[in-house]
C-alpha cells in the first residue's frame, strides 16, 4: 500500500478481525463479496452484530449467503437508518467492543465520528475503505460538506465556489478539504476531470 | 537538564497514619503556584548532606488552591534517604527546591465514565484526579484499598468530595478488589485509572485486557525508586568521562555528580525522558523501567538511567 504524500490521507490496511475484543460490531456500507468471505471463514469468540447498509440496492449476497448462523444482522435501506442503528448499537455497548467500518470514505467517518462520541478510542475500531471512491469534501470558505464528489474540481454544494479537492483530510470532519481554486484568477477554473471514481 | 524550578517552604507538617506524612508547602516568594491538572506531580529536591537526592510525588491537593501545594509521603522501608529524610529530618520553615508540575496520569478528557482505583499511598493523584472529575461534572467513582482503617488516610476527604461513590476494601478485614468482576460489562466509553503497588496495577491491567479493555482506556502511574545493585563503570563517548557507579546511587545520579546535564523528567521510571543510547555495554542490563518495549529491551541499545543500570564491567552511552 502506497504511503501517501500528505500524512493526513488515511492509509486503510486489510480489514482482520481484532481477537483482543470480546463483542465485535461490523458496521457495512459495500458489497465486497471476497472481504465478507474472508472474514467469515474465520470469525472471533464473542458475540457479532451486522449492520448492513444496501447501499444502492446492491445485494450484499457475500455478507449476508457466507455469515455464521449466530450473527445478529440489522438491515437498513439508507446510510441514515444504518447509522441510527449503530449508535442503537452502540448506546447499549460494552468494553471489549471492537467495531469494524467497511465501507466508502463518507459513511465510515460519518460511523467513525458517531462512535468517538460513545468514548470509543482509534484502537477500538479499524476502518477499510470499499465501494466507490468519492470523497466528501468541506468547504474552507463556507463550512459546507458537499457529499459524493468525484471529480477533482466541484462546485461547493453551500457557496458555490469552486473548489480544487486537496488529498489533506480531517478525521474530526471526515472529509478532504476543498478550497477556492479561481482566488488569484477568477474565472479561470479548469475542466473538472473525474480522478475518484 | 535545567528545569523551572520553584524555591518553596514546608508549611504544616501533619502525621495521617504510621508511617505516612502530609507536608504542604508555600512559595517562598509568596506568589502563587502554576495551575496543575489531576494525576500530576512535582520532583523534590532533597538535601541529604552532600548530595541532592531527587523524588517525584503527586500533587493531591485542589487544583484551584494556587497558594499551597498538598503531598503525602509514606516512609520507604527500603528508603535510599529520600523518604526517611522527609519523615526524620524535615521541619516546618525548611527550603526545598520543587519543580514545575508533571502529569504522566492525566484523565481523558473524552471519557463518559471513570473508575480510579487507589492502593495505599497510590491514593495521592487518584485523590486529584477525583477533584478535577467532581468539578467537571463528571461520572466517576473511586475504589480505595488499604492496609487497615487508620491507613485510609484520605477517607473523609474522598466522601466529601463524592459522597456515595467511594467504595472501601480493608485488607485487614480482608476485603480485596476483585478487578475481574470490576472491570466486567461497563458501557463503552469507561476509562480506568489505578496507582498502587505493583502487584496490584498487574493484577488490574491483565484483567481489563482479557475483558478486551483496549491500552488507551488503561491508565496507570508507579513510581519505582532506583533499586541498588552491583557497582559497575561508566564511559560518557562524547564529554569522555569516565567513572563508577557505586552500589547506592543511580545511574543517573553518578552522571549528574561528574556534573554532567543529562535530561529528565520524574527519576522514577514512568516517563521516558531521560532515556540514553547504549553504545557498548560490557554485560547484561539491568531495566527496572515501565517505560521501554519488550523490543526496545532486547534491541541492548537504550537504557533509562534513573532506575537502570549494568550487571557487569563497563557501559559505554552515547552522552
Amino acid at each position: 500500500m502506497p504511503t501517501p504524500a500528505i500524512k493526513s490521507q488515511p492509509v486503510y490496511p486489510a480489514l482482520e478481525w481484532d481477537r483482543a475484543g470480546t463483542h465485535h460490531v461490523l458496521f457495512v456500507a459495500a458489497d465486497e463479496a471476497a472481504l465478507a468471505r474472508r472474514l467469515w471463514a474465520q470469525p472471533p469468540a464473542g458475540p457479532i452484530t451486522l449492520i448492513l447498509q444496501h447501499a444502492d440496492g446492491a445485494p450484499m449476497t457475500g455478507w449476508l449467503a457466507e455469515r455464521p448462523a449466530s450473527v445478529h444482522t440489522i438491515a437498513a435501506a439508507t446510510l441514515e437508518l444504518a447509522l441510527k442503528a449503530l449508535g442503537d448499537t452502540l448506546r447499549a455497548a460494552q468494553m471489549g467492543t471492537r467495531l469494524y467500518l467497511v465501507g466508502p470514505e463518507d459513511a465510515i467517518w460519518q460511523a467513525a465520528r458517531l462512535a468517538d462520541g460513545f468514548g470509543m478510542s482509534r484502537d477500538e475500531m479499524r476502518l477499510m475503505q470499499a465501494g466507490t471512491r468519492a470523497r466528501p469534501v468541506f468547504c474552507v470558505h463556507c463550512r459546507t460538506v458537499t457529499r459524493g464528489v468525484h471529480t477533482h474540481i466541484v462546485p461547493c454544494s453551500g457557496c458555490g465556489r469552486a473548489l480544487f479537492v486537496r488529498d489533506h483530510f480531517s478525521r474530526r470532519l471526515g472529509a478532504y478539504m476543498g478550497f477556492q481554486i479561481d482566488a488569484e484568477a477568477p474565472g479561470d477554473i479548469p475542466a473538472a476531470e473525474v480522478i475518484y471514481p | 537538564m535545567s528545569h523551572a524550578s520553584l524555591n518553596v517552604e514546608i508549611g504544616r507538617i501533619r502525621d495521617l497514619a504510621p508511617g505516612i506524612r502530609e507536608f504542604s508547602l508555600r512559595r517562598s516568594d509568596g506568589a502563587d503556584f502554576p495551575v496543575f491538572s489531576g494525576g500530576s506531580h512535582t520532583v523534590l529536591s532533597l538535601p541529604l548532606g552532600e548530595r541532592v537526592h531527587r523524588n517525584p510525588y503527586s500533587l493531591l491537593g485542589d487544583p484551584s488552591v494556587r497558594d499551597t501545594w498538598r503531598i503525602a509521603v509514606r516512609l520507604q522501608e527500603a528508603s535510599r534517604g529520600g523518604s526517611r529524610w522527609l519523615h526524620e529530618d524535615a521541619r516546618e520553615g525548611m527550603r526545598l527546591d520543587i519543580s514545575a508540575p508533571v502529569n504522566l496520569f492525566a484523565l481523558n478528557r473524552t471519557g463518559r465514565r471513570h473508575i480510579l482505583v487507589a492502593g495505599g499511598i497510590g491514593i495521592t493523584p487518584i485523590l486529584s484526579q477525583a477533584r478535577e472529575l467532581a468539578r467537571l461534572g463528571a461520572d466517576f467513582e473511586v475504589h480505595y484499598a488499604y492496609r487497615a482503617p487508620e491507613f485510609g488516610v484520605f477517607a473523609d476527604e474522598l466522601e466529601t468530595l463524592a459522597p456515595g461513590r467511594i467504595h472501601h476494601y480493608v485488607q485487614s478485614r480482608r476485603e480485596q478488589i476483585e478487578f475481574g468482576s470490576l472491570l466486567a460489562g461497563r458501557p463503552l466509553g469507561t476509562h480506568f485509572y489505578i496507582c498502587g503497588p505493583a502487584g496490584m496495577v498487574a493484577a488490574s491491567l491483565n484483567a481489563g485486557k482479557s475483558l478486551g479493555w483496549p491500552d488507551s482506556h488503561l491508565h496507570s502511574e508507579q513510581f519505582l525508586a532506583p533499586s541498588g545493585g552491583e557497582p559497575f563503570d561508566v564511559k560518557l563517548a562524547l564529554s569522555g568521562h569516565r567513572f563508577s557507579v557505586p552500589s547506592d546511587l543511580s545511574l543517573l545520579e553518578a552522571i549528574e555528580q561528574q556534573g554532567v546535564d543529562a535530561p529528565y523528567l520524574c527519576r522514577g521510571g514512568a516517563c521516558g525522558q531521560c532515556e540514553l543510547e547504549v553504545l557498548g555495554a560490557d554485560g547484561e542490563l539491568i531495566h527496572h523501567d515501565l517505560y521501554l518495549s519488550a523490543d526496545e529491551r532486547a534491541s541492548g541499545t537504550k537504557i533509562m538511567p534513573c532506575v537502570s543500570r549494568l550487571k557487569g564491567g563497563c557501559l559505554t552511552l552515547n552522552l
